[in-house]
């Protein structure tokens, strides 16, 4: 599964990408701020987007919004990780499209089988996701 | 005398006025007829006279008659005849008048009987003749004229005898009548003398008498009254019953009750608290009572002859001088307060009661202490300043309203709280005052009684929260709390104590923003932290050495458990705020118990604990998530505090109502029956080291607590001590709707999310 991860903290990246590809084997691919998540989107589309709703500059919903506009990755599914949880946002993040909230902290040892978990449930699957018709 | 005294004074006047007025009477008597007997002697000597003046006018006339006669015969002259017929005719008329005159003489009427035979002898002879000169007659006539003359002579001459005899007596009588006269008069003289000097006599004797019987005697009661005005001792009483003994025996009762009277004025003057004197025209103390030295330390012999503003305060002399100026003015009694200057130098507050007397140039006053009351009354207006004070600079608006919620008066707070004035809020209704008083009532917002009702319901007696509207359009909250009370005048007030929580709402935002803020900025580090010391416990960064391996598993332990706490937190802060959302469906208990199960798991099997899912099949109307985090806590709970070995049973049970109760039951150590009330309350925990020991934050059972309760249902404990417990919850059972979204989130439960 490929996963890219968008977030402004290098730790969090560290660890989250430290726990989904030591412990879930996946591939993981590393954006420091929207605008590089956006390019690296683009550049190779990913099974999954975690992303964060809270970055400096272009946030996540921001992020989220222009991602749609991109057409080779406006159907990549998008879960946001976040420490937030009111449920206006959450109606609003559904509205452009994203998948599932993961609220932070999360449990390192699952966290690679929670995403994987929501994608089938979605009915995406991380081998036919660019394929997936999605929502 | 001793007789005399037991007459009445109308007797004694009686014979006062009878005595003289009899002796009057037999006087005038007696005069009388001494009066009569002198008149009767004067009628005698009168008639007398007349007797002797007709005899002889008789006399007289008989001889004229003679003479005319004579002449007649000797002349034939008419002349004669006429005056002859003449005599003859008054001579008869004559002895009448003069038998009328006799009276009643018996020897007078004999005399008279014959001096009328000796008339009518005579006049017969007379005629005679007269006829024989008529005849012509001559000789005859001479003849009888010789003869007749001898006749007449002697016939004469007894007239003349007999009217002798019968004036002899009468002349006796007129002689002797002036004597008899006069001693009739010298009589009545010495009679009407007598008589007046008896008259006066007996007029002072009964003076004298008079005097001793009445006007002593009423001396005697004049003279008492003199005494008693000079307060001498009376006379012995008067004795008899008369009618000045009577007033005598009066005026000592009298004079009794007046001493009683003034006895007892006295002793009330003598004996009374308040200062009591007369001052005179310059000023000065002319009588003063004995409580002068009690109430000024001045005895009134200090007092009396000095002058009255000498123990006035020099300060109040110049008002006091009005005062006083003004009594003399007054009708009625007039009031000053001043205040007196005692002998010890101290003062006290007098009120003056005083009373100009014109009759005695003096003012007569009642000086009352009025210190304790001036004291009292200070007392009472510092105290009302005092209260005033507190009501005016109090943080709290105070509204005095009626039952029928009209304003009555407010205090400044609440001027500055509604940005209005006193006068422009009294007499309004409160429930302009509120911004929310439409949510009061659902059927008419103007409806007064409805919004006094809600009022009365939701701050009587407690404290209520309302948004209020001031003047200038603002609203703000406001805690109130109304207070019935009855006011001076009967009738029932409320007193609404109104607090503008603005500040406080405003902090507790604040305060919970930053709670909310602090645990979501805390979530962050602490995502890289647990996954950190995760990726190392599991050596996905290669092997730790064993010791290492442990305490970085330490770390993590511990680093869940403050993740732990902080969501914990932040469910508390969404209950207490309302603000936990809940997405209700019907589910199944037996996911519910499925899920929890899977969650616990793991922590049982650490704890040598069984769990023992009962089989069940109810459904209940509720948010799944938030039931599994609820039945979680519980069981974490029940394992923590359950011996190794022991099993934690979990059942659920339909009850009557329209709920599904759940039990958690545990062979633990029970819970005190005291503590079974705080049980539910935030960190509370039955010993103060399980914290420590047993992990948990104290705020899992509050979280459960306010999780049921929004959904409608109870939750408990029955335990006993050394047995174990049993948690039960009730949710009201599902209500056979078409299915909600079943997928809730709670991000905390669960971790993660779908929509």
């Amino acid at each position: 599964m490929k996963v890219l991860i968008i977030d402004d903290e290098e730790d969090f990246r560290t660890v989250a990408s430290s726990c989904l590809g030591l412990l879930g084997g996946d591939e993981v691919r590393e954006a420091c701020s929207g605008k590089e998540g956006l390019a690296m989107a683009k550049e190779e589309v990913p099974d999954v987007i975690l992303l964060d709703l809270v970055m400096e500059g272009m946030d996540g919903m921001q992020t989220l919004a222009n991602l749609r506009e991109i057409p080779e990755a406006a159907k990549v599914p998008v879960i946001f990780c976040t420490t937030k949880g009111m449920f206006p946002e959450f109606e609003e993040m559904k509205k452009l499209g994203a998948l599932a909230v993961i609220t932070k902290p999360f449990d390192p040892l699952k966290l690679s089988d929670q995403i994987k978990d929501i994608l089938k449930v979605a009915g995406f699957s991380a081998a036919t996701v660019t394929e997936a018709t999605g929502n | 005398m001793r007789l005399n005294l037991q007459l009445k004074i109308s007797h004694k006047g009686f014979i006062l006025v009878l005595v003289p007025l009899v002796f009057e009477l037999v006087f005038l008597i007696v005069l009388s007829v001494l009066l009569q007997q002198a008149e009767v002697e004067v009628q005698r000597q009168v008639r007398s006279k007349a007797i002797i003046s007709q005899a002889n006018a008789l006399s007289k006339l008989f001889y004229d008659a003679g003479v005319a006669m004579g002449g007649y015969s000797i002349t034939k002259s008419p002349l004669f005849s006429d005056r002859y017929d003449k005599i003859v005719r008054q001579i008869p008329l004559d002895l009448a008048e003069l038998k009328g005159l006799v009276g009643d003489n018996d020897k007078q009427q004999l005399i008279l009987g014959r001096l009328q035979t000796i008339t009518s002898d005579g006049l017969k002879i007379l005629g005679e003749a007269k006829a024989a000169i008529d005849d012509n007659r001559v000789d005859v006539a001479q003849f009888r004229a010789r003869h007749m003359y001898k006749q007449i002579r002697q016939l004469a001459d007894q007239l003349q005898d007999e009217l002798k005899g019968l004036t002899e007596d009468e002349r006796k009588i007129e002689s002797e009548s002036p004597e008899q006269q006069n001693r009739s008069r010298a009589a009545v003289k010495m009679f009407l003398v007598f008589g007046v000097v008896l008259n006066i006599g007996i007029a002072f004797l009964l003076l004298y008498y008079f005097l001793r019987s009445i006007s002593t005697r009423l001396n005697t009661v004049t003279d008492n009254s003199f005494r008693l005005a000079r307060g001498q001792k009376l006379r012995p009483p008067l004795s008899g019953n008369d009618e000045i003994a009577q007033l005598d025996d009066a005026f000592r009762s009298m004079a009794e009750a007046l001493a009683e009277a003034s006895r007892k004025e006295r002793a009330v003057i003598e004996n009374a608290a308040d200062v009591i004197c007369s001052i005179d025209m310059d000023g000065k103390f002319v009588a003063v009572n004995p409580a002068s030295y009690e109430s000024w330390g001045f005895y009134p012999d200090e007092l009396m002859g000095r002058r009255f503003i000498e123990v006035i305060m020099p300060e109040d002399v110049p008002d006091t001088i009005r005062a006083v100026r003004s009594v003399r003015g007054a009708t009625s009694k007039v009031n000053f307060e001043n205040r007196v200057k005692k002998r010890d130098g101290s003062m006290v507050n007098v009120l003056w009661s005083a009373d100009w007397s014109e009759k005695d140039r003096a003012l007569f006053c009642v000086a009352h202490d009025i210190t304790q009351r001036k004291l009292v009354e200070e007392a009472i207006k510092a105290n009302e300043a005092r209260i005033r004070n507190i009501i005016n600079n109090m943080m709290v608006g105070l509204i005095i309203v009626t039952r029928d919620g009209l304003i009555e008066s407010i205090n400044p707070r609440t001027e500055s709280m509604f940005s209005t004035r006193s006068h422009e809020m009294l007499g309004r209704h409160m429930m302009s005052l509120f911004a929310d008083a439409r949510h009061f009532s659902v059927n008419d917002p103007s409806d007064r009684q409805a919004f006094m009702e809600t009022l009365f319901t939701k701050a009587l007696n407690r404290i209520g929260e309302f948004d209020c509207l001031s003047a200038n359009g603002e609203d703000f909250p406001v805690e109130i709390s109304l207070t019935e009370f009855v006011s001076p005048d009967g009738a029932v007030r409320f007193m609404a104590n109104v607090l503008d929580v603005s500040e406080r709402k405003e902090v507790e935002r604040m305060k919970k923003e930053f709670v909310s803020t602090v645990s979501h900025e805390l979530r962050t580090p602490l995502t890289s932290i647990r996954g950190s010391l995760t990726l190392l416990a599991v050596g996905a960064m290669g092997s730790l050495p064993d010791q290492a391996k442990k305490v970085v598993t330490i770390a993590e332990r511990n680093t869940i458990r403050l993740i732990g706490l902080i969501n914990d937190i932040l469910d508390v802060e969404k209950l207490e705020a309302g603000k936990l959302d809940m997405e209700l469906a019907d589910v199944g208990v037996a996911s519910i118990f499925e899920r929890s199960e899977q969650a616990v798991n793991t922590f049982a099997a650490n704890n040598g604990v069984l769990l023992e899912m009962q089989p069940t099949g109810e459904m209940v109307h509720a948010d799944g998530d938030r039931l599994v985090q609820v039945l979680v806590n519980l069981i974490s709970n029940a394992v923590k505090f359950s011996p190794k070995g022991a099993a934690v049973t979990v059942s659920s049970a339909e009850i009557p109502g329209g709920f599904i109760e759940v039990h958690v039951t545990d062979r633990g150590r029970g819970i005190p029956e005291s503590f079974k009330n705080r049980l539910f309350q935030r960190f509370q925990q039955v010993e103060a080291s399980d914290a420590k020991k047993k992990g948990g934050t104290g705020l899992g059972l509050a979280i459960c607590k306010g999780i049921v309760e929004q959904h409608g249902g109870t939750i408990g404990v029955e335990s006993e001590e050394g047995k174990g417990s049993t948690f039960w919850f009730r949710i009201p059972k599902a209500q056979n709707l078409p299915k909600q979204q079943v997928q809730v989130l709670e991000p905390a439960a669960l971790q993660s999310q779908s929509f």
